[in-house]
């Protein structure tokens, strides 16, 4: 096949990977189906069934693809292995193609997955209640003070990565009017559903953790998110910018800080196929690092403006009461105290993984 | 699976751009076997922790130029039913015995000629690990193999391999059956 048809082939598939018809559907399954998805060496019998259905989708998705584009399996093939493919942003692009072929590569994007999900929770707590409850705060004197710092940093991502996504949400419901799109998806979609999925999260989830045997995890647990924090490196910004052109743009929904995230738990060697590395591979877990390392440049920045913020509030008033306690107990009711304790657990348990680690 | 299925995955395989040869390993074998010994022990790792496995393990070990992608099922009676679930593609089975366990010779024994028999396990290659030699009550391998009617398997490449996966004794005798076998078949 002649290299120009590859071409236009590769950009009408990397178009495709970047559309609502494709990001929709995909986005959906993997927040759905994430939150059985944990970070324990050993894989529940249940992934194989969900990663039977991702193939299903990938593989319904592709076809349609293909048929409505008039290209059949040949020159998809042909344009996928042709040198504009093996670029290193397209590479990305196609790793939750991969992940269909691939149990590792789709275990590790559903684990990371899940663990964003987790963290947005957490923060749609501290929005409704304007802070996080007590119960839910009352490991924080245990933490170091460097910690506390990275909590805020993280609170901060999350409400940027929040907001983004609350946009992604209403462009989607926007452009999803538009195309007259029939995806399956449920129509309860909208804006609320967002804290009513997290607290499902939630539940499942704590669920989980308690089944978890005491002594399993410590060896197995390999996300590193904050770790990654404490060591500023130089900064390597404009060396960089253009080749991930392409992964920022396409990030533009869920933006920087999941991006920073997900480059966190890769370059933490968070998905197993990495650990034996190709020369090609290598390369392109460099250009992550470096990637991350930008990313988390602009974190230090904005730790820098919010200490500023601090600063000048803490000049401005007396610092708030250490015991807010009998307000909140009084206005909680007791069930609301009995949820809230479960999400104690989840609390801690993301402070293991994300803060001790 | 459809022509069309078959040919989209070829096409996603190909995506990955690894012209390293992938093969995909299945072990299984009745709880307390030793699966999850032999697998870490494998992939070099403690096997001082392992407890019963409820679900599946893996591990892509590198051997002789290729990735091993091994799958280690859990063996207890209430997962069996979900290992066929796992033999897709598969290109080799192993199949692990405790070799002390003499009570359970005849359950392990109809389990390996129920997979033998399974469509998506036809003619592939089968390694028996006579494991736990290292105990004194070890029945030996050749009385295992006999016990199974491994000789009357016409249909396959096999092999029984006595070792201890606490020891490491015999593994590797058996992985380069497994990487000779493998380069004869897929080329
Ligand atoms: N003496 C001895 N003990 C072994 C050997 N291999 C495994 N074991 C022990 O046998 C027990 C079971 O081993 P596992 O690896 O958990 O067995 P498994 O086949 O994975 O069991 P399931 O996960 O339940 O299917 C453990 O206590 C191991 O230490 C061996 O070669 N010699
Ligand atoms: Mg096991």
């Amino acid at each position: 096949m002649a290299e120009e048809d590859s071409e236009w082939i590769i950009e009408s598939i990397v178009g495709y990977l970047g559309s609502p018809e494709w990001v929709i559907p995909v986005t959906d399954f993997m927040e759905h189906k994430c939150t059985v998805f944990d970070d324990e060496d050993e894989n529940k019998l249940s992934y194989t069934e969900i990663h039977q259905q991702y193939k299903k989708l990938v593989e319904k998705l592709l076809e349609n693809y293909m048929q409505e584009v008039g290209i059949n399996e040949q020159q998809f093939l042909d344009a996928c292995t042709s040198p504009f493919a093996k670029s290193q942003s397209l590479q990305d692009m196609f790793q939750p193609v991969l992940a269909t072929d691939d149990f590792q590569v789709f275990r590790s994007l559903m684990v990371q997955k899940n663990m964003e999900l987790q963290l947005q929770a957490l923060r749609v707590i501290k929005e409704k209640n304007g802070a996080l409850p007590e119960c839910l705060t009352d490991g924080v004197d245990v933490m170091t003070e460097l910690e506390q710092q990275e909590m805020k940093i993280l609170e901060e991502v999350l409400k940027k990565s929040k907001e983004e996504y609350d946009e992604e949400m209403s462009r989607r419901l926007l452009s999803e009017k538009k195309t007259g799109s029939t995806s399956s998806r449920s129509s309860n979609k909208p804006n609320t559903e967002d804290d009513e999925a997290r607290e499902a999260t939630l539940t499942s989830k704590q669920s989980n953790s308690s089944k978890r045997t005491p002594d399993s995890g410590s060896s197995s647990i390999q996300c590193r998110v904050l770790p990654a924090l404490r060591s500023p490196t130089k900064s390597s910004k404009s060396s960089n910018a253009s080749s991930h052109q392409t992964v920022e743009q396409s990030d533009s929904r869920e933006a920087a800080a999941e991006a920073y995230l997900e480059e966190a738990h890769r370059e933490a060697g968070f998905s197993k196929p990495y650990t034996e590395l190709l020369p090609s591979e290598q390369e392109q877990l460099q250009q992550r690092a470096a990637y991350l390392r930008q990313q988390r440049d602009k974190l230090h920045a904005l730790k820098k403006e919010q200490q500023k913020i601090r600063q000048t509030a803490a000049l401005e008033e007396p610092p708030a009461s250490p015991t807010p306690a009998p307000t909140a107990n009084s206005e909680i009711s007791a069930e609301e105290k009995k949820k809230l304790q479960k999400r104690k657990h989840l609390a801690d348990k993301l402070k293991e993984e994300v803060i001790k680690k | 699976m459809g022509e069309a299925q078959k040919g989209l995955l070829s096409v996603i395989e190909k995506l990955k751009g690894s012209t390293e040869q992938e093969v995909r390993i299945v072990l299984l074998g009745l709880d307390n076997a030793g699966k999850t010994t032999l697998l870490k022990s494998l992939a070099s790792e403690d096997v001082n922790t392992i407890t019963p496995t409820q679900g599946f393990n893996i591990k892509s070990v590198a051997s002789h130029g290729m990735k091993l992608n091994v799958w280690d099922i859990g063996g207890q009676r209430k997962i069996r039913p979900f290992w066929k679930k796992y033999l897709e593609n598969t290109d080799l089975l192993i199949y692990v015995i405790d070799s002390a366990d003499k009570k359970r010779f005849e359950e392990t024994g109809l389990e390996l000629s129920e997979l033998i028999d399974e469509e998506n396990l036809k003619g592939v290659p089968v390694l028996v690990f006579a494991n736990k030699q290292d105990l004194e009550t070890a029945s030996p391998a050749s009385e295992i193999a006999e016990g199974l009617n491994l000789h009357t398997y016409r249909d396959r490449e096999w092999q029984i391999q006595a070792c201890s996966a606490v020891s490491g004794e015999g593994v590797q005798d058996g992985m380069n059956w497994i990487c000779n076998n493998i380069v004869n078949k897929k080329k």
